[in-house]
């Protein structure tokens, strides 16, 4: 080990001082910085990450409408599923409906599925009872809207369609449509689980007077984050359908998330950019106190690139073991951030701001290698040059002046 | 004859005050053999820690010019003979305080490019020289002035420079103490056929060394 590293280490860290101050409190304020950066950004990456699911696992990866609902669906599905880049295509339709058990009662979001399709994203999410146990006569419904019709797997509903409203007009009697809930899901969103009612294709076409006709395609792709341009190329030969990739269904939206974790990424530099600061300005002082040494170095024979390296390496050092703090921090703080929320809620009367607001069951989270690696490379810059600049003025001293001002 | 290890030619320091440069060295010659001990007493603020500095290279005159003799490259400027042609001891010791002794010791032969084996090995060497032997692992904090001071000796010593700088190396130390070191430098430098350079206060010490000094007046003369 050169002498200067081993100097380095030693003045870091002095023998028989556990937690020396200078040392202690300059990684803490590094590691803090660093945890605060990742800590936002992974659960920002996490947000995104979760509405990017979601948007994917309501709306598929691509979604194909039409003017007008599409006439053969069926075909269509078959013809776009032969595609090399195509997992499933099915058709959907979808619309609002009056759901009712006795007294109680509320909008659902009914969407007529195919309940043979191994790729339904509903599957993943089956919180009680059986997805394939769907058929004409049986229903699944999101959590919430169970709670709120105070039903249970096997107790039956009634669902009120606005084509009934026509066969009033018509003076004949409007019947609802009854269901038995054969499984209730959860994803977690509460807009979904609020409000998601789902029944067979076939089913939905009968009760909104659909006849062969579904309201779009959904389809799932081999590489949805390919689904732009994928969109694009499945688009040609179908100039009257409208191919919409996932990206593009919430365009604004995930657009919104990006430029957030951008500006939060910038703020919670400016932390780290603090902290760094403050290691230069105690190393400053730190040099400064240490004046006489750098003389008495200087009168051994150190050469100046030695002194810079002595205190330089002394700021890399805080840098790199703040980092790797800060990287500790970041995974134990996110391992209990449920725990730290929910104190939080409590103290404060918050409530559960992730469910009601942001529509999730519990905090999301999404590691991810690049956010840590410019991190890490930033505060390790940062420190670097905050080390570096009191190193470059203790050496560019004459050591009879460094020895006569200490 | 034995060789020069030092030689200075009219140097010359001035240092800048408000009133104009303040002339502190304005002619000192001097030249040092090999094994020879030399004494410069003078009053406080006569120069003579300036006049040491400009010898060790620590500090340029404003004119004329110091060679020291560096081991293997001849009579050489001090600043590129730092460390091996020229050993400092100063009165505050000067040592690190988060090194052990030994540690402080070797890092003078460390910086010097000594491998860290052989720089440890001439380090416990010399301490134990010094009658410091059980002390070897103790941080300065742990020693008192006159361990300190023996410490510092060895260090200016481990790189066998051709010329010790001794500035006031007593100062801080109690009668006895200062005596002891006293006696453990002359006898150490002259064992190692280096020459001794040394500034004091006190008579007695300066009595000891072959030559004696005077600097008043920015001038060196003969006691």
């Amino acid at each position: 080990m050169p002498w200067f590293l081993h100097l380095a280490l030693r003045q870091l860290f002095p023998p028989g001082k556990r937690f020396p101050a200078f040392a202690t409190v300059s990684i803490l304020g590094v590691g803090l910085g660093v945890a605060s950066l990742l800590i936002v950004q992974t659960v920002m990456n996490g947000f995104g990450e979760e509405h990017r699911l979601r948007i994917r696992e309501s709306f598929g990866d691509c979604q194909v409408t039409g003017p007008a609902p599409i006439e053969r669906p069926e075909a269509l599905a078959k013809q776009l599923a032969a595609s090399p880049e195509v997992s499933s295509a099915s058709p959907y339709a979808e619309g609002p409906a009056l759901a009712r058990n006795g007294d109680f009662s509320g909008i659902a979001q009914v969407r007529g599925i195919d309940p043979s399709d191994p790729a339904q994203p509903a599957r993943k999410y089956v919180y009680g009872g059986s997805f394939d146990e769907l058929d004409d006569g049986r229903i699944i419904l999101g959590v919430g809207l169970a709670r709120a019709l105070r039903v249970r797997i096997g107790d039956r509903i009634e669902i009120w369609s606005p084509a009934m409203a026509e066969r009033a007009e018509k003076g004949k009697a409007p019947l609802p449509a009854e269901f038995e809930v054969c499984a209730v899901i959860q994803t977690g969103f509460t807009e979904v689980d609020n409000a998601a009612a789902l029944i067979p294709l076939r089913r939905f076409r009968e009760i909104w007077n659909l006849g062969p006709r579904a309201h779009g395609l959904t389809l799932r792709l081999k590489q949805p984050a390919l689904a732009e341009a994928t969109a694009g190329r499945l688009a040609v030969g179908h100039p009257e359908l409208r191919f919409r990739p996932w990206q593009d269904i919430k365009k604004d939206f995930l657009a919104a998330i990006r430029f957030e974790k951008t500006m939060l990424f910038f703020l919670m530099f400016i932390i780290t950019l603090v902290a760094s600061f403050s290691i230069g300005s105690t190393l400053f002082s730190a040099v400064i106190r240490r004046s006489r040494e750098v003389g008495v170095l200087a009168s051994l024979g150190a050469a100046r690139w030695q002194v810079v390296a002595l205190f330089g390496l002394q700021g890399l050092l805080i840098g790199a073991l703040g980092t790797l703090l800060g990287f500790v921090l970041t995974w134990t703080i996110l391992a209990f951030r449920d725990g730290i929320l929910g104190t939080i809620n409590r103290l404060f009367g918050g409530g559960d701001m992730v469910a009601n607001i942001y529509q999730f069951s519990k905090v999301p989270l999404h590691y991810d290698a690049t956010d840590f690696v410019i991190a890490a490379a930033f505060t390790l810059l940062t420190t670097a040059i905050a080390g570096l600049v009191p190193a470059l003025w203790a050496a560019g001293r004459k050591p009879s002046e460094a020895m006569r001002d200490a | 004859m034995p060789d020069v290890v030092l030689q200075a030619r009219g140097l010359a320091k001035a240092f800048a005050s408000p009133a104009g440069p303040l002339p502190v060295l304005t002619d000192v010659s001097l030249e040092i053999f090999a094994g020879e001990s030399v004494s410069i007493r003078g009053s406080s603020g006569s120069g003579k820690t300036t006049l040491l500095q400009q010898l060790g290279g620590l500090d340029q005159p404003d004119s004329g010019e110091v060679r020291i003799l560096a081991p293997g490259a001849g009579l050489v400027a001090p600043r590129s003979s730092l460390g091996r042609g020229v050993g400092f001891v100063f009165q505050n010791y000067q040592l690190m305080p988060e090194l052990t002794a030994l540690e402080n010791v070797a890092l003078a032969a460390r910086i010097a490019g000594a491998p860290s084996e052989s720089a440890t090995a001439d380090a416990r060497s010399l301490l134990t020289q010094v009658g410091l032997g059980a002390r070897l692992e103790h941080l300065p904090t742990k020693l008192s002035g006159g361990e300190c001071q023996r410490v510092a000796i060895a260090r200016a010593l481990v790189n066998r420079p051709s010329v010790i700088l001794a500035d006031e190396p007593t100062g801080n130390l109690d009668e006895r103490t200062g005596a002891e070191i006293m006696d453990l430098l002359l006898g150490v430098v002259a064992e190692r056929g280096a020459a001794l350079i040394l500034v004091t206060h006190s008579r007695e010490f300066a009595e000891r060394a072959h030559r004696r000094f005077v600097l008043s007046g920015g001038v060196l003369t003969p006691a």
